[in-house]
């Protein structure tokens, strides 16, 4: 063989790799557009025929689908912009200011970072119960409003920066928030852009957290909505599940395909699996 | 520091604790710990979390390695993006959708899965095959992340390393073994390290698809410490499993970083 019948030979092994990567995927959202009489038919169908949307119709008489996703999205954001925030504040006092304790404060919280929240769910649950915020998303989003990784991840950005910026921003008397907000953040911009989609998408995904959390379906969140449909449909039509998923699945899928280069800069800078 | 350091020594005083939640808590002793060693339960979840993690770690970077090497080649632009983009999509679906997706493809009566390999298995209520099955869901979900991080790391190597090897006359096996692999070595480390966290911490598909079942076959730890936390309310031993948990990820990943000395190219 020759290397170019080899190299199309190649190509095309990783092409039908592809295809079959992707197969789950195509039947989820050809079986959640089918009518429930056309769906599950073995041989596969790949094309919905006729196509219809009358699955997803039924979507929010079996789950309260848009609380549900506010509920996601109002998680996300506040995770998200609290991790940005404190992991700059607090990357930027680990790496500009000096203070007593400093870098012991500093390899304490690295060695945080190995700790798995599955440690840390049971008091944090107990911690919670107390405060009366068992089944609501401030349990959820408040204890992700310090991202140990965040700051780490941070400080190592910032530390990037040459430190001549800010003396001279002190020059001409400005304060350490000005310094970080003016003059630091927005050099730090691709580093912060990088972990706010880490954040965001490990935020919506998560499941193991709001499980545990939240058990009122108006509380939940979009995966916890999505396993207790299928709990709460029984031997109903599973197009229905299959159309509820799609609407979880699909704007994720056409955001990745417009930001795909943030998104994989993200994965290989921030280097973190949600 | 609250929801960090607290929690960690707060694990450490409840896993001393006989405690349901709603009486008082009553002092145990090591009692937690004596029990955790005699339960079979627990020790088939430490064993099940072990070969979850063995082989997700060598189904991710081998066929990552695969993957990332018959990517990192010229072709046509289409067919890279088509490839890139296909291997990578099911990371961005959620754990939830991805067991609920799967447990449908696997429907030993009309899923995808038994119509084209013919057979009528029942994968996730067989002893056997329910947590390689497991393993092969996983490995679907998360190999575009393993694929990303080694194809970023195949791209470092510098081209006039392996044009140097040629001309010395080293075969493509050759080249790959005296360059790719040792420049790549922190890359593969790390992935490495990461797979083996992730797979550690394992418990969303076992809960949706599973249970943990047949018979405790695909029981994860953090799947038990979840039952015995928020179901049957023994949280104290709850604790002493998760703090389990936690010491396996450190003596593993100290390990890792121990042996790493030997073969990671600094």
């Amino acid at each position: 063989m020759g290397p170019s019948v080899k190299g199309k030979l190649l190509d095309l092994i990783l092409v039908l790799g592809g295809l079959l990567m992707i197969a789950p995927l195509v039947w989820l959202i050809v079986n959640a557009l089918s009518e429930p009489i056309d769906a599950f038919q073995l041989p596969p169908q790949w094309i919905p025929r006729p196509p219809t949307l009358q699955n997803f119709q039924q979507v929010p008489d079996l789950i309260p689908f848009a609380q549900m996703a506010w509920n996601s999205l109002q998680i996300a954001v506040l995770t998200t912009a609290g991790a940005l925030l404190t992991s700059a504040l607090a990357a930027y006092a680990f790496n500009r200011l000096r203070f007593p304790g400093r870098d012991q404060i500093f390899s304490v919280l690295l060695a945080a970072l190995v700790v798995p929240v599955q440690l840390t769910v049971v008091p944090i649950f107990i911690m919670m119960r107390w405060l009366h915020l068992v089944d609501t998303t401030v349990a959820i989003w408040l204890p992700a409003l310090v991202n140990v990784f965040g700051i780490f991840f941070l400080r190592q950005y910032i530390s990037s920066i040459p430190r001549e910026l800010d003396e001279a921003a002190i020059m001409d008397g400005a304060g350490h928030f000005w310094i970080l907000f003016r003059v630091i953040l927005p050099l730090a911009r691709p580093g912060l852009t990088a972990l706010g989609i880490f954040v965001f998408e490990a935020s919506w995904n998560n499941f193991f957290w709001p499980y545990i959390f939240l058990s009122s379906p108006e509380k939940m969140t979009l995966p916890v909505g999505l396993v207790s449909l299928q709990g709460a449909m029984g031997g109903g039509p599973a197009v229905v599940l299959f159309a509820a998923i799609t609407l979880v699945v699909l704007p994720i899928l056409v955001l990745f395909l417009i930001f795909q280069r943030s998104f994989i800069a993200s994965i290989a800078s921030t280097g973190l699996r949600a | 520091m609250v929801f960090v350091a607290l929690p960690l020594v707060a694990a450490f005083g409840l896993s001393l604790f006989h405690w349901d939640l709603l009486s008082t808590p009553e002092f145990a002793g090591l009692d937690n710990f004596k029990q955790l060693v005699s339960d079979g339960a627990t020790i088939r979840a430490v064993i099940n979390t072990f070969v979850f993690a063995l082989a997700s770690v060598v189904t991710h970077i081998g066929l990552g390695m695969l993957l990332a090497l018959g990517v990192h080649r010229t072709m046509t632009r289409g067919t890279k993006y088509f490839v890139r983009t296909a291997y990578f999509f099911p990371f961005l679906v959620s754990w939830a959708a991805v067991a609920l997706i799967w447990k449908y493809v696997l429907d030993p009566a009309f899923g995808l899965a038994n119509y084209y390999l013919s057979t009528t298995t029942n994968w996730l209520a067989s002893p056997t095959w329910a947590l390689p099955t497991l393993i092969v869901v996983d490995w679907w979900h998360t190999i575009g992340y393993t694929f990303i991080i080694l194809l970023a790391g195949l791209q470092t190597v510098p081209a006039q390393l392996h044009e140097a090897a040629r001309v010395d006359g080293a075969n493509a096996w050759w080249r790959f073994w005296s360059v790719t692999l040792p420049v790549m070595s922190p890359t593969i480390f790390f992935a490495t390290v990461i797979t083996f966290i992730g797979a550690f911490q394992i418990f969303d598909p076992m809960v949706i698809m599973t249970q943990g079942g047949p018979d405790g076959a695909t029981r994860s730890i953090v799947q038990y410490t979840y039952e015995k936390g928020f179901q049957s309310f023994e949280v104290g031993y709850a604790a002493a499993l998760s703090l389990v948990l936690f010491v396996v990820i450190m003596i593993v990943t100290g390990l890792q970083f121990r042996l790493s000395r030997r073969w990671v190219h600094q």
